[in-house]
């Protein structure tokens, strides 16, 4: 009897353990990004950012309502374009890759893309979105032994993000999708992370395959014009 | 994050169509290794099983290049293993929930150069991500079967350690996922479990094959009392041994199989002194006695594979030699046909796609061979790069080549970059059998190359052709004893110098054509260790891998070729300093140190900076010991240091001293590659694109580019290009927070080669190295808040570009394009304009680099010098070239200035005024007349080229700007016609302003 009291505790220890060390890690990464509390209160963003490519600046802006519509822009060399998506419907406009003229978005791209419209981040708000957090582990990340977290959302699409824990920010994040039968991962870096007036704290430059891109401002919660959301032959 | 992601991805869209000591794994950051492969010829493969719910997913194991998976049929694999043990004895895919996924580490197809194993491991999200789960005892694993109907049901069968005793072999079984193992049939520590099946339609119903088997540095038995044939009705409770039918005992190892869709038919080959196919039509209750074709008995340790047709019990396979196949249920075989090309012997592994039974997948000692008409004809996959090189080595071209033999697959060179890039097809073969030391000749032209047992040739690279140069005996002689793996090895001083061991060394200094033999047998020349003709048990098996007390490495001192090293495979490390005239044996005192008495003797790597200084590596595990021993002597042998490291997990193969910095160390052992930056007091695992268990039996450094060139048993040759910033980084560096490295001179040039052709689908391909020169700094700790940017300034202090740099921890590098900053494009055209992205090369001179990290700045020089190999173009035409770019440039300027101007008026001209005001109307006419013929305003797509001034520009300015040889006349004229076509309409639009400014409404 002692035995099965002693393996009873020692189950239970390890359950709450595990568990309160994926809390006590997302907890942690909210408090070094800012906190719920002021990630909350943000209703919408605008943010403008640069890549260089040969040593050329690429402007990119982007605008989220949340949870309602998102737009953004590309001035590559004179050249626009865009993408609109709503909780609705989705266009875009891209001439770099031939289109004379805005297309609608399909529903499935419209539907898959509604993650886009999510502003607060995803450690806060994935119980709300009926997505699945677990704790991978322990792993090195670009030289730095990572706490590895796997989020799941309802469609299956897994994400895993690399948090450093010196400061609990995240490092990397890989993204898997299927896209026609095909698996397809999307990775990104991320550094240079900085407080913005509001208090939430953003990662201001972030690295792929393609280099690197650096946001140069972020607007919260400041004045935006509908007809963004609409789209037009500009 | 999702919002920075959609940011990111749609932003490479667009370009896309267009304290200790802080030294550590981290430190040398972003230096990623290449992998080299080849795909054109793989490795030995162990497992393949795929999954039956979506049968385009298949997980390969290998024999030591871990696992591999692919979600496209075999169109593309990606190594999902990387940071665990390489060697695979086993996989399992849970059909009935297939993202459980089940990996037994440690190969068991038990030939001599067979790696180890360290357990079991478990994937519950299709190999993304792995936990250990027990058994890490076992060494060798040889099959994982799940119970169809309840998966938490596990059996595993393990053979247990080849090479010594073990209490840890039998058949395993977990009721609970893996989480606890109960071993449920065990014989004795000489006898593992070779094979386990279970009845599909009844799976209370076990079969197990227990194998008692072991191999000695000098010989292998295959047989004995503990063999036998087992059988379970109760979930492997209880076992009754079955017996009626089957040969006489003494058994060897068996190989099984059962019809899933008829459990009772049941085929075993089983090694004895009759050994044979037998079939049951019982369940195991009554045997008969079959076949005994020579693909059936063949190796029966080597070979184990029998596998039936999951719908028709019938249909019976026999990978094994080759490839057979039987209709009538193993009555009769036939081989696969050579339609479609020759298929590499020596099989182990296969899958049938039980969706449909034609499709097969073989595994082999060369690959994966993928059949769709039941194993009648096959198709290679070109990309596998699990190849297992014992050794490499390298040339002085330039670019240089890499050399290296694998097991079972010959040897070949190919080149360390080629344009493109290297594919399949820059491999080529210089030698066959399995391959193992390949050397290429000083002259460039001759290579030498051996098979196993010391058959060596010289081969003329251009034309294939070869003569056999291996060194006999003479009368008065004893027998020649070669190693397995015998040592061809240029000296290191004097590089006309080839030495050859057998258990005595010889020297040549005319490319093997006349031999000398420079030394009385180095060995310890102990007879009971040479009686390789009894070995293998019940089956003999006698192929070299087990000639023993033989010269194993070689080596000449890089100080003087008259010192020369010699290790052998029984212990002795002797060296001479007279060229072999005389010998001294220093084994002695190796024991002293710490080290293995008698273990086979690696690497031998005499330093560069001190004759009295030898590094050597020891390797004791074909006594069941698994340390890792590296020992050092500074006094010529008379005493021995033994090095050690918690980091290091398995057995040595190779030592490796910087031939710059005698600190840098690096250490390639079974599992891993190690380095220290401090002489050996601390050790790291090289990660860097490697995996972290690779199998590493070679290394060199390239005294030219500065590449550290690895040979891996199991993943090919990596190649981590130039490790100057390593080699480079001392403890007074480490030890800042930001470190800007002295950049080595920048070559101007568009890099070494040209596109090179897209890279054909299907196989292997590695990429180039760098063709630029890097900018390398050095961070303490990984930046996460702040900035690094690397600014380029010209000689009178003018920002050339500014670009963003790492912040990983440890060595990052930024790539400066030698460029300023691309000119302005103005907007409004219809037309995508690339010159944005280009600027015109600098000249050569010295241009300052500032590296920007937080609010502190770290300076350094760069000195751009011209391309000298570039005959096309000399100095002065390289400034002819610059000053034309720039003159195009700023052509280029006007166009967008002017063009600017004249969208501005249109702009400032209110759409409402238009019919209005006629003169509003006449000027946005003209303006507009003028604008499109200043650049492209009406092209709709890009099979309707539309060139305008601009387009024109835009074209002479790349054209210049990627100039390498001296411009000619009609070039240098062309720029003089655009501009000329630029004046006349700036001339126009002067007059168009002229004449309407005074009369628009604006």
């Amino acid at each position: 009897m002692k035995k099965l009291f002693l393996a009873f505790f020692l189950l239970g220890t390890s359950i709450f353990s595990q568990a309160q060390s994926l809390e006590e890690i997302v907890k942690k990464h909210i408090d070094a990004i800012g906190g719920e509390t002021n990630w909350r209160k943000v209703k919408s963003m605008k943010m403008d950012a640069v890549t260089k490519a040969n040593g050329a600046d690429i402007k990119v802006s982007r605008v989220v309502v949340d949870k309602k519509a998102m737009r953004m822009d590309l001035d590559v060399f004179g050249m626009k374009g865009w993408a609109i998506i709503t909780d609705k419907e989705g266009w875009q406009f891209m001439p770099f890759q031939g289109q004379t003229k805005y297309e609608a978005m399909t529903a499935d791209d419209v539907k898959s893309s509604q993650d886009q419209l999510q502003i607060i981040d995803e450690f806060i708000t994935y119980k709300d979105m009926g997505k699945k957090l677990e704790l991978v582990g322990k792993d090195d990340m670009d030289g730095v032994e990572c706490h590895k977290v796997k989020l799941t959302d309802k469609e299956g699409v897994e994400t895993s993000y690399w948090i450093d824990p010196s400061n609990y920010f995240i490092i990397k994040s890989v993204t898997k999708t299927t896209a026609n039968g095909k698996e397809v991962e999307a990775t990104l870096t991320y550094s240079n992370y900085k407080k913005h007036d509001t208090g939430i704290v953003m990662a201001y430059s972030m690295g792929g395959d393609m280099g690197d891109i650096e946001i140069q401002n972020i607007e919260i919660n400041g004045t935006i014009d509908e007809k963004l959301f609409k789209p037009s032959e500009q | 994050m999702k919002i920075q992601l959609f940011l990111f991805v749609a932003v490479c869209t667009v370009l896309g169509a267009h304290a200790q000591s802080p030294v550590n794994s981290s430190t040398f950051g972003v230096m990623d290794a290449r992998s080299m492969g080849p795909g054109t010829m793989s490795g030995r493969i162990t497992s393949i099983q795929g999954v039956q719910t979506d049968d385009k997913i298949l997980y390969v194991g290998t024999a030591g290049g871990g696992v591999w998976k692919s979600t496209n049929a075999g169109a593309s694999y990606k190594p999902v293993f990387d940071k665990y043990c390489q060697s695979i004895g086993a996989v399992a895919v849970d059909q009935k929930k297939p993202n459980v996924v089940y990996v037994g580490t440690g190969e068991s197809n038990m030939r001599n150069s067979v790696s180890i194993g360290v357990g079991m491991y478990k994937s519950t999200d299709a190999g993304d991500n792995w936990k250990a789960i027990g058994l890490d005892s076992t060494e060798h694993i040889s099959k994982i079967v799940i119970h169809p109907e309840n998966s938490d049901v596990i059996y595993v069968a393990v053979p247990g350690p080849l090479w010594s005793d073990s209490k840890h072999r039998g058949l395993y079984k977990s009721t609970d996922g893996g989480e606890h193992w109960e071993k449920i049939l065990y014989k004795d520590e000489k006898t593992g479990c070779a094979d386990i099946l279970i009845n599909p339609k009844n799976p209370n119903i076990l079969y197990a094959s227990m194998w008692q088997f072991r191999r000695q540095p000098y010989s292998f038995n295959s047989g004995g009392t503990g063999s036998g044939l087992y059988k379970s009705t109760d979930g492997g409770k209880t076992w009754i041994e079955l017996k009626e039918g089957l040969p006489e005992k003494p058994f060897g190892r068996i190989a099984m199989a059962l019809a899933p869709s008829e459990p009772t038919k049941m085929l075993a080959i089983v090694e004895s002194n009759n050994t044979g196919l037998y079939i049951s039509d019982d369940g195991g209750e009554h045997w008969k006695n079959q076949s005994a074709t020579m693909n059936t008995v063949a190796r029966p340790f080597y070979f184990a594979t029998i596998e039936i047709d999951p719908k028709d019990p019938k249909r019976v396979y026999r990978p094994a030699f080759e490839f057979a196949y039987s209709d009538d249920g193993g009555y009769s075989f036939s081989s696969a046909s050579g339609e479609g090309g020759w298929v590499h012997s020596d099989m182990h592994a296969l899958w049938i796609n039980p969706n449909n039974t034609n499709i097969l997948y073989v595994g082999t000692d060369g690959g994966i061979y993928t059949s769709i008409d039941r194993g009648v004809t096959w198709r290679f996959s070109h990309n596998l790069p699990v190849g297992q090189f014992y050794h490499v080595s390298y040339d002085m071209q330039d670019p240089y080549h890499v050399y290296g033999g694998l097991q079972d697959n010959g040897s070949w060179m190919a080149p360390s970059a080629a344009p493109g890039g290297i594919g399949n097809g820059s491999w080529l073969r210089v030698g066959g059998g399995d391959g193992f030391w390949t050397q290429p000749d000083i002259d460039g032209k001759t290579v030498y190359a051996e098979y196993q047992g010391g058959n060596m040739q010289r081969t003329v690279i251009a034309t294939g052709k070869s003569e056999d140069i291996q060194p006999q005996k003479t009368l008065k002689e004893e027998k020649l004893r070669w190693n397995w793996n015998t040592p061809i090895v240029l000296g290191s001083k004097n590089p006309k110098n080839l030495y050859v061991g057998a258990q005595y060394l010889y020297k040549s200094t005319d490319q093997g054509r006349n031999w000398k033999r420079i030394s009385p047998d180095l060995t310890t020349n102990d007879k009971n260790k040479q009686k390789q003709e009894d070995s293998g048990g019940l089956s003999a098996d006698n192929t070299s891998a087990e000639n023993h007390c033989t010269i194993f490495t070689v080596a000449e001192s890089p100080l003087d070729e008259n010192l020369i090293w010699v290790g052998t495979d029984d212990g002795n490390i002797q060296y001479s300093l007279n060229g072999g005239t005389s010998w001294v044996n220093v084994s002695n005192t190796i024991a002293l140190s710490g080290a293995a008495k008698g273990a086979w003797v690696s690497s031998i790597d005499p330093s560069h900076f001190d004759k009295n200084t030898v590094y050597a590596t020891l390797e004791n595990h074909m006594y069941g010991d698994h340390a890792c021993y590296l020992i050092k002597s500074t006094d010529m042998g008379k005493s021995w240091k033994l090095i050690s490291s918690k980091e290091f997990k398995s057995f040595a193969h190779k030592i490796c001293e910087d031939p710059s910095n005698p600190k840098l160390l690096f250490l390639g052992t079974e599992m891993g590659i190690y380095s220290t930056l401090d002489g050996g007091e601390n050790w790291f695992l090289l990660k860097n694109g490697i995996p972290e268990y690779a199998l590493v039996r070679d290394i060199k450094i390239h005294p030219r580019t500065h590449d550290l060139i690895l040979g891996t048993h199991g993943r090919g040759i990596y190649i981590l290009d130039d490790i100057r910033a390593i080699r480079n980084l001392t403890a007074d560096i480490w030890n800042q927070d930001v470190y800007l490295f002295p950049t080595p001179d920048i070559t101007l040039n568009n890099g070494r080669f040209g596109w090179g052709g897209s890279e054909i689908s299907g196989g292997w391909y590695c990429g180039n190295p760098a063709s630029i020169q890097s900018i390398d700094y050095y961070l303490k700790d990984r930046l996460s808040s702040g900035k690094a940017d690397v600014e380029i300034y010209d000689a009178n202090g003018k920002l050339l570009q500014s670009i963003p740099g790492g912040k990983r921890k440890g060595i990052n590098k930024v790539y400066w394009n030698m460029r300023g900053t691309p000119p302005r494009v103005a907007a409004g055209s219809t037309k995508f304009d690339g010159a944005g992205f280009t600027a015109p090369m600098v000249l050569p001179g010295t241009y300052t680099v500032k590296l920007k990290v937080k609010d502190k700045v770290y300076e350094g020089k760069i000195n751009c010098v011209h391309d000298k190999m570039n005959k096309d173009l000399t100095e002065s035409d390289r400034k002819l070239v610059y000053d034309k770019s720039m003159q195009l440039q700023e052509l280029y300027n006007q166009v967008n200035n002017t063009i600017d101007t004249i969208t501005w008026y249109q702009n400032k001209i209110k759409a409402d005024s238009l019919s209005k005001n006629k003169a509003n109307k006449e000027f946005q006419k003209e303006l507009e007349k003028i604008r499109s013929e200043m650049m492209a305003t009406k092209q709709k797509s890009i099979f309707a080229d539309e060139e305008r001034i601009r387009e024109k520009v835009s074209k002479l300015y790349g054209s210049f700007c990627g100039m390498e040889a001296k411009p000619n006349t009609i070039q240098i004229e062309a720029i003089q016609s655009v501009e000329q076509e630029y004046q006349q309409q700036a001339e126009l639009l002067k007059k168009v302003m002229e004449k309407f400014l005074p009369k628009v409404s604006l």
